[in-house]
């Protein structure tokens, strides 16, 4: 019998990295928060969680967790992240120890906006909105945060 | 975290809403990414000039997996891409594609050519193909005689495209 090998990714980048975008990011934030407003960035990082990220979407609403799970594993492996993700019946706990976007952005520009992990926050939140899941994020320290998938009560 | 392979998605969300904002959010946004390159730019190009800009695009076609060619002789530095791995995941994408994404090189690009005394002749060729040819000369003139040579030529704040 054959073994089961799950579909790609719908974004399944590989080769290099260029970390340095987290710089390029950061710097976005301040600028858009800075001119437009808090609410404009949210409003931003939630077309990224709603029109970016409709394949996590489509899988969370078909009850579907695991193609998440795969998504973090993906990513922070490919920026050598410091995470473990504990997988139970009643949630998926993502514990980011050492978060490579925010550490690097420190490194190349030595402050990291206030509202740098908003988008994570955000696009969690708006990935998750109208599926049977809810996504909690909270930080827990510079450059640490933990990412909660539940099934809606 | 958004992924850093993600980033140009990202961006591509910024733009459209920059775009609903008006030209002049847009420019202003160019000019602080532009802001933020120098960083890593723009002390090579002052201290070795092409080779400087031959050392931080070797990094990008790397990091960032572009299919391109570069190199520079005495007039022209030259970078000739083949396949671009940004706009190529916008257009891979779940979410429309800004139709303008490519001016942001240009965008970028350009202040900073400005700033060192280079001159930019950055054809995009054609907005929904992820390929383009920059151009970085020493001289002038020898820059607007091969402007005259594009197909898609693109401006940047403080330098518009000459309409007609």
């Amino acid at each position: 019998m054959s073994e089961f090998v799950p579909k790609p990714l719908r974004y399944n980048e590989g080769g290099n990295v260029h970390m340095d975008f987290h710089g390029a990011a950061n710097t976005t934030i301040d600028f858009i928060v800075d001119r437009f407003g808090i609410e404009a960035m949210h409003e931003i990082f939630r077309k990224v969680g709603e029109d970016v990220y409709q394949d996590l979407r489509r899988h969370l609403m078909a009850g579907d967790r695991d193609e998440l799970v795969r998504h973090w594993r993906h990513f922070f492996d490919r920026e050598a992240g410091d995470y473990d993700i504990a997988v139970s019946d009643d949630e998926v706990v993502l514990t980011v120890r050492r978060c490579p976007a925010w550490h690097h952005v420190l490194e190349i520009a030595g402050r990291v906006s206030p509202h740098f992990c908003d988008q994570t926050i955000v696009t969690n939140a708006a990935m998750a909105e109208g599926t049977p899941f809810a996504i909690e994020t909270v930080v827990t320290g510079p450059g640490a945060c933990r990412q909660v998938i539940r099934r809606r009560a | 975290m958004i992924p850093s392979d993600h980033f140009t998605r990202f961006y591509n969300e910024v733009f459209k809403f920059l775009e609903s904002q008006g030209e002049a959010a847009l420019e202003s946004y160019f000019l602080e990414i532009s802001k933020n390159q120098e960083k890593h730019i723009l002390d090579l190009i002052r201290e070795k000039g092409f080779e400087g800009m031959l050392e931080y695009w070797s990094v990008i076609r790397d990091e960032e997996n572009c299919d391109l060619d570069l190199g520079y002789d005495e007039d022209r530095f030259e970078i000739r891409m083949h396949l671009c791995p940004s706009l190529t995941k916008v257009q891979d994408n779940d979410a429309q594609t800004w139709g303008r994404y490519c001016d942001h090189c240009a965008g970028w690009i350009g202040p900073i050519m400005d700033k060192t005394g280079y001159h930019l002749v950055y054809d995009v060729i054609d907005r929904t193909k992820p390929q383009c040819r920059m151009q970085v000369f020493k001289d002038e003139a020898k820059a607007r005689e091969a402007e005259k040579d594009v197909r898609l030529l693109m401006g940047w704040p403080g330098h518009p495209v000459k309409q007609g």
